[in-house]
């Protein structure tokens, strides 16, 4: 991303922050099996279509909150190869969570979009 | 320009300086995991590039030191630790000074309705069970790790010995965020990887921390022993004063003092009343604080530097 400004980056991170926590929870709704970190970051990555729209850094302390109050849930399991993993699996209360936060992002969406395309007055 | 996974982590280290410790840990063991992960499949994909070339690139998609830092300060304002109240946010603890004497009062009885209080007293009291079982399994590892060092499992087993520490290290951590709320490790820390079997045993024999967990698990039956008493001796005679009347005059039971029965006199009745149950306010107090005390201690012993 040639040319950003300090202003785009700023408007980047904030977007970020409040997103971050909805695609997490999206993502390991949708798994079949918990998940690492890493894979999690991976499957963001390619989601994105390999544009760095956010440090993956960034999304283990949300991992970490999102388990704090009790969205998701964790187990740590040793691995053959490096340091042992922590697997992350939602919970029932972040199904609803993610119903509610999903009904937010539509109406969001929606709001924007309609901005943006100048729709009906 | 970071060369290592073990140079990002220090430099991770440094950025995090000030914080909490128990989230440096844990901010740690993350990027440790992330960072570890992405260069063994990296080097496993394709081996053309060199390996501080594959972490720079990493490197890039995980985030700067400085950046992962910012992230984990953010979040951790927004973590609620376990039975925090709201005086967690960094009000005084008291009611200030200028109230009357009503706030005073249910600030001094409020007690019975504070969380931490209460789970401070069951710690307290549980602290006599977990102090035993952490200091036979100390004391017994240790003296078996010495006796069979000349033996050829000797290292085996004080290996094992230690990493069983550090997993009641980690276990104790989280009985005393939860019962004492004060804010302890909830991840693992990873040992470095690097290196053949003799410097890693090494590494670890001279890491403080395992030394100082050791040091913590043994306090803990003296101290649990001293708890336990005092908060067993403290609520018994409060409650003993609270049930003098009921046996006195409602069931005829008198006081047994050496074989003679021994009947407290009316004017005493109320008094014995009004002082259990303050000496058991003060108790909870107590408890409170000490627990602070304990919470304290554990921080200081079990968590990494």
């Amino acid at each position: 991303m040639s040319g950003t400004s300090e202003e785009t980056k700023k408007f980047q991170k904030e977007l970020n922050a409040g997103t971050t926590a909805l695609v997490l929870l999206g993502i390991l709704a949708r798994a079949s099996e918990p998940m690492y970190g890493y894979r999690i970051a991976r499957l963001i990555e390619a989601s994105a279509g390999g544009v760095p729209l956010m440090k993956q850094g960034a999304l283990y302390p949300v991992l970490r909150s999102l388990e704090g109050s009790g969205l998701l849930e964790s187990e740590v399991e040793p691995s053959v190869s490096g340091p042992p993993r922590r697997y992350y699996r939602i919970t029932e209360a972040g199904r609803k969570t993610l119903d509610m936060w999903r009904e937010i992002w539509d109406q969001t969406k929606a709001l924007v979009d309609s901005v943006m395309d100048g729709g009906e007055e | 320009m970071i060369r290592s996974v073990d140079d990002y982590l220090s430099q991770l280290k440094k950025e995090l300086r000030g914080c909490d410790r128990a989230m440096i840990q844990d901010a740690l063991s993350d990027a440790e995991e992330y960072l570890r992960t992405a260069l063994d499949s990296a080097m496993a994909d394709g081996a053309t590039v060199s390996e501080a070339d594959a972490l720079s690139h990493i490197i890039e998609r995980y985030g700067m030191p400085e950046e992962v830092a910012t992230a984990y300060r953010e979040m951790e304002h927004r973590i609620t630790p376990a039975l925090a109240r709201p005086s967690y946010a960094g009000e005084p603890e008291e009611p200030p000074k200028e109230k009357d004497r009503r706030h005073l009062l249910s600030w001094f009885f409020g007690v019975f309705a504070d969380f931490r209080a209460w789970g401070a007293f069951l710690y307290l009291l549980f602290s006599l069970v977990t102090g035993i079982l952490y200091f036979t399994w100390a004391v017994t590892g240790l003296s078996l790790s010495a006796g069979l060092l000349v033996l050829i499992i000797g290292l085996p087993f004080a290996g094992l010995f230690i990493l069983s520490v550090w997993g009641i290290g980690l276990v104790e951590g989280r009985i005393v965020e939860a019962l004492l709320g004060v804010r302890m490790p909830r991840r693992p820390q990873f040992h470095r990887r690097t290196g053949g079997l003799w410097p890693r045993f090494k590494s670890i024999i001279l890491d403080g921390h395992t030394w100082l967990s050791l040091v913590y698990m043994i306090l803990q039956l003296p101290l649990g022993i001293t708890y336990f008493t005092l908060f067993v001796t403290l609520i018994a005679v409060s409650l003993f004063g609270i049930a003098v009347p009921i046996l006195q005059l409602g069931f005829d039971i008198a006081i047994n003092i050496n074989n003679d029965p021994y009947y407290f006199a009316g004017w005493m009745l109320p008094l014995l009343v009004v002082g259990g149950i303050l000496l058991a306010t003060l108790t909870m107090h107590l408890a409170k604080y000490v627990g602070l005390m304990h919470g304290a201690l554990a921080k200081a012993l079990l968590v990494r530097r």
